[in-house]
């Protein structure tokens, strides 16, 4: 185990680095897709809830390893064909897509049920003050919805690093991959596996305790 | 009756139906400016939903609303504008949790730009002294009682500097002994001269405060006239069956 640590420490590091990365862009625009569509469900709009809901339950509805095959083979696949015969999309690209798409339907799911917790007299107070719809939105009714949506947010996100590991299956060299690489190189699979998911452990650990820290300062403000 | 440029607010064969249920089925009647309107009524006989018509945060089904000379049924309206001027206070006070008393205050009139944020801050700190409220200008929702809570919604509402002012059961969630602390501002604000219509239980309030009392019952006004003519001469055995239960 030590052996492997030496011998593998600096590409075990990058390839946490490179997790992290994935995770941090994903959950940034999971963050934006979430808020969209979760908009969009609870609007008037029918269309709009419509067009909410179909996303939310086809992204729930497919595993994110076959969503992440779809993206990173069918779609170049389907765009070659088309003629453009020289596309490709890179590992990371494809992997943000694919886990952006996943973890901002649980975000929109999240952002609906956050709103749909505040009572509605909130925002019909707002209204009856001449505030626009959208107006009674931003200042008033999101603003409480956060407070309620912040642990399921922070669920989320940890869930969503660890999706991560799914994407070694796209050749991504994330943590997971390159643990496949150590074990493939030292026949030690206890000890390969042990260290990537010990690091893992510290990563998920760490972000907790820093969110469990964000959840009190926030709720000591209420 | 009044001269017709006195009218604030005319509501005309108004019917509001909740899917197959009709709640209101065909209501006419105009408020004068200065006038105070007090509905009474059983549950379920549309007295809410009226109010709640006058602002449109109910759409109505069929019929016509003018506020101030505006159409505020016609889709080319802007409601936004007018609910400036048509403040509101609800049942359950409604006040905006996450921000303090002033931020409450302050917040509709500062972005809508109807006031400068110091401007807006100075007439919120003279409404809450008016309320009897002055030291709990920086207080949030949660530290008020209800009788507070509703008093600082109804100065909210006074700080769009409304020309009308409904309210929506205003006293109804109380604990009794805070409902004459509510009583008592808005009976002020009906001695300024303020334009009212006030659903309520508190015919008390009604008989001393009121110019109009209307009784509403399964979504049609039943029977209209002055506190004495309601209260002490009411002709409808409907009316009289209603207020044999709650005098």
């Amino acid at each position: 185990m030590v052996m492997i640590i030496q011998t593998y420490w600096s590409m075990l590091l990058k390839a946490m680095g490179r997790t992290l990365l994935l995770c941090l862009l994903s959950l940034v625009f999971a963050t934006v897709i979430g808020m969209i569509f979760g908009l969009m469900n609870v609007g008037r709009s029918r269309v709009l809830n419509f067009i909410g809901t179909v996303y939310v339950d086809v992204v729930r509805g497919v595993p994110l390893i076959v969503l992440a095959y779809f993206i990173y083979f069918g779609i170049p696949a389907g765009i070659q064909s088309l003629g453009f015969t020289n596309f490709k999309m890179g590992p990371l690209l494809a992997g943000t897509i694919a886990l952006s798409m996943n973890c901002g339907a649980y975000m929109a799911e999240i952002v609906r049920a956050g709103i749909q917790s505040v009572d509605r007299g909130q925002m019909e107070a707002g209204r009856s003050l001449g505030l626009s719809y959208g107006a009674g939105m931003a200042l008033i009714v999101v603003p409480q919805a956060v407070r309620t949506m912040i642990p399921s947010i922070i669920n989320q996100f940890i869930i969503t690093l660890k999706d991560t590991s799914i994407l070694s299956v796209i050749g991504f060299p994330e943590l997971t991959n390159v643990g496949k690489t150590i074990m493939g190189n030292t026949f030690k699979n206890l000890q390969a596996w042990a260290i990537v998911g010990i690091m893992y452990l510290i990563v998920i650990t760490i972000l907790s305790k820093v969110s469990k820290r964000i959840e009190r300062r926030i709720n000591r403000g209420r | 009756m009044a001269d017709k440029t006195d009218v604030k607010i005319s509501v005309k064969n108004l019917k509001k139906n909740f899917g197959s249920l009709e709640v209101l089925k065909d209501i006419s009647l105009e408020v004068t400016e200065g006038e105070v309107v007090v509905l009474i009524g059983p549950s379920g006989s549309g007295k809410s939903t009226l109010l709640r018509c006058l602002n449109q945060l109910e759409k109505v089904t069929s019929g016509q609303i003018v506020v101030d000379g505006l159409d505020v049924t016609d889709k080319h309206t802007d409601i936004n504008k007018v609910r400036e001027n048509i403040g509101m206070v609800f049942q359950h006070f409604n006040l905006f949790n996450h921000l303090n008393v002033l931020k409450n205050m302050t917040l509709a009139p500062v972005h809508l730009k109807t006031l400068s944020k110091e401007e807006a801050k100075e007439k919120a700190l003279q409404l809450l002294s008016r309320v009897g409220l002055a030291d709990k200008a920086e207080a949030y929702p949660s530290q008020l009682s209800g009788g507070q809570k509703q008093r600082v919604a109804i100065a909210r509402a006074l700080e769009m500097n409304p020309d009308i002012m409904l309210f929506d059961e205003p006293t109804s969630a109380l604990d009794p002994e805070m409902v004459g602390e509510v009583l008592a501002v808005m009976k002020e604000l009906a001695r300024d001269g303020m334009t009212m219509v006030v659903v309520t239980h508190e015919i008390g309030f009604a008989r001393e405060v009121a110019d109009r009392v209307i009784f509403m019952e399964g979504g049609y006004i039943v029977e209209e006239g002055t506190p004495d003519e309601v209260f002490n001469h009411a002709k409808e055995a409907r009316t009289i069956d209603f207020l044999s239960k709650v005098l």
